[in-house]
């Protein structure tokens, strides 16, 4: 049986290589190549592809946002330049992760690998401890955050974040010109903000550092955090403790 | 700075083992060749030789105070003249007065006191004058280590910069990016493959022979650039467009060299790397009297929010412009629309590094 695959890269010689792989391998047929993030999203959606090609640098949107706005992801194989994402992409439950420029033989391997996955076998991994272990393990701070709403994907900088809000197992992002909901935990953003800017002030909400008005005494036990956009958020004992710390009160 | 007598036990030890010798000596003349009774020639030579020693240390603050070369030749002198005077009066009243008061009952000794002053006088001169000179070497001495300190430190973070420079000026992404296109290629098309090894060999070598420090022509920097720009649009094909506008005699100036290409490679990084459409790179130059500009434009979409590392290259360049010209607005950046623009000013004369200054 064939299965169908998905080149998403914006380079065209990297998707020219990837295609000329394949050629020599007949389980796997490609439906459609694309060059940036967003059109490589749609047609995950649309073709609903078994396999993808998924560089991470690209245009509108990077790889890693790509898959994390898939509800169902395909198998996903993860070509890029960079090593330091390595980790990131095992833990998004990538089948494998090739550094370009890469062989012929570590291609073979990695699709091998996706077309055993496929047929319900249990891939073995040896080639990721490898990466894993030579890769720079340090969590990177988020730059961006890529929500989808019902038709559209937003991509908003972190900067232009007001406040986050828990909403279940959902983070309620708070920007300028409205609200975006995120699958992700509190403990998430957290821990990927830059703490310096972005404080948790309580088990509901964290704010940006730099829009905060100012501070009231709300009762015995809790602050209220007033914004400059005229929200008012709670802050706990502990979080209170955390302003003061990090704004040098 | 810390007083030369008591940098060290060393120092404490020479500088009273000394006053000790030159007691012991003034005492030897007393009693030896003129027959004062051996009581009070050890007073005379204590009194004496004590009050100068202190003072000798007390001269430190005042030689700190009076450096040739800070103040004017006049003030020097006329410090100087003044220290003395105060000097002498203070040494040789206070050493009389005393002198007269223990020993006023021996009328000979007394009648010497009062003809040796001259004498005294001239030995508060010599080592007044022998005290300031030793003083001034230590200071020059010092300076000196201080110098050739600071010499090192500079050239320490100099070649650490130079080697920051070298890391930063190839970008591994691009080189492994380009890489995997040649990689492709040699299968797709072996000639262009063939070309593109060439084109990205030349650009190495000229990024990694360059010294950092030196200046090129305007012309190789503009070849750097091509290829730079032809082995990026071998990778983006159609999406990268560049056009230059250079003036005839521009080739010839003068410009740090690498100091084009980060500005190239921030173009592509927020142009091309962020786009879906087609994104021009337009480079013009214009001369004025003392300095030329070069300009880089580019698109982009402003909807994508930044990507982290913006903005790094540029202030590495706008940091080595201020090394090397002593000015720090010489790269502006300008944000209109859809479209970024920098502007590189280089100066005709680079800062001429005056070591008189």
């Amino acid at each position: 049986m064939t299965y169908k695959a998905i080149i998403i890269d914006d380079e065209k010689p990297a998707r020219d290589i990837i295609r000329t792989f394949l050629k020599e391998l007949t389980d796997i047929e490609i439906i459609t190549e694309c060059s940036d993030g967003f059109a490589g999203l749609k047609a995950i959606q649309d073709l609903k592809p078994d396999l993808v090609f998924l560089d991470i640098q690209m245009p509108k949107l990077t790889g890693f946002e790509v898959l994390e706005l898939i509800e169902n992801p395909p198998l996903i194989i993860f070509s890029t330049a960079y090593d330091q994402y390595a980790i990131k992409a095992f833990e998004m439950n990538a089948t494998d992760y090739i550094l370009k420029p890469y062989s012929r033989e570590r291609f073979v391997q990695a699709v091998g690998k996706a077309i055993s996955k496929l047929q319900g076998g249990v891939a073995l991994q040896p080639e990721i401890q490898k990466i894993i272990q030579s890769a720079d393990d340090k969590d990177e701070l988020l730059q961006r955050i890529a929500v989808k709403t019902r038709h559209k994907v937003h991509v908003i900088g972190v900067n232009e974040i007001i406040y986050l809000e828990a909403e279940g197992d959902y983070v309620m992002i708070h920007v300028k010109d409205g609200n975006y909901l995120k699958e992700k935990t509190m403990k998430y953003f957290e821990s990927h903000l830059d703490p310096e800017k972005f404080i948790r002030i309580h088990r509901s909400y964290i704010v940006n550092a730099e829009v905060i008005e100012r501070i009231e005494l709300y009762d015995k036990e809790s602050y209220s955090v007033l914004l400059k956009n005229g929200a008012s958020l709670r802050a706990s004992t502990s979080g209170y403790k955390l302003l003061k710390q990090i704004l040098h009160m | 700075m810390i007083h030369p007598v008591f940098q060290n036990l060393r120092s404490i030890s020479v500088y009273f083992g000394t006053w000790i010798l030159l007691a012991g000596i003034h005492f030897s003349i007393l009693f030896l060749q003129f027959r004062i009774p051996l009581n009070i020639a050890l007073a005379d030579s204590f009194i004496y030789n004590a009050v100068l020693c202190v003072i000798g240390i007390a001269m430190w603050y005042a030689i700190r105070y009076s450096m040739p070369g800070k103040t004017t030749g006049f003030t020097f002198i006329f410090n100087h003249f003044t220290y003395l005077v105060l000097l002498l009066v203070f040494w040789i009243g206070t050493g009389y007065a005393a002198l007269n008061l223990l020993f006023k009952d021996n009328l000979v000794y007394i009648n010497f006191l009062g003809l040796s002053i001259p004498y005294r006088f001239v030995a508060g001169i010599s080592l007044y004058a022998f005290i300031g000179l030793a003083y001034y070497l230590i200071i020059m001495y010092r300076d000196l280590q201080d110098k050739a300190k600071a010499e090192t430190r500079l050239n320490e973070l100099l070649k650490e910069s130079e080697l920051n420079m070298l890391k930063s000026q190839i970008n591994p992404h691009f080189l492994f990016n380009s890489l995997n296109s040649i990689s492709s290629l040699t299968i797709t098309d072996p000639g262009k493959a063939q070309e593109m090894v060439v084109k990205l060999s030349e650009f190495l070598r000229y990024s990694v022979s360059s010294n950092i420090n030196t200046f090129t022509t305007l012309e190789k920097e503009m070849q750097n650039i091509h290829r730079y720009l032809e082995i990026e649009k071998i990778r983006f094909g159609d999406k990268l467009v560049f056009e230059f506008t250079m003036e005839p005699g521009f080739s010839t100036r003068n410009v740090p060299v690498m100091i084009l290409q980060p500005l190239y490679e921030n173009a592509i990084k927020h142009g091309v790397y962020e786009s879906t459409e087609p994104v021009k790179v337009i480079t013009d130059c214009k001369t004025f009297t003392d300095y030329f500009e070069i300009r880089i434009s580019n698109d982009f979409d402003p909807s994508a929010p930044a990507r982290k590392g913006a903005g790094i290259g540029l202030k590495n360049i706008r940091e080595r412009l201020k090394l090397m010209y002593r000015n720090d607005s010489l790269l502006k950046t300008f944000v209109l629309n859809n479209v970024f623009r920098v502007v590189l000013t280089i100066p005709n004369k680079p800062f001429e590094n005056n070591p008189e200054q």
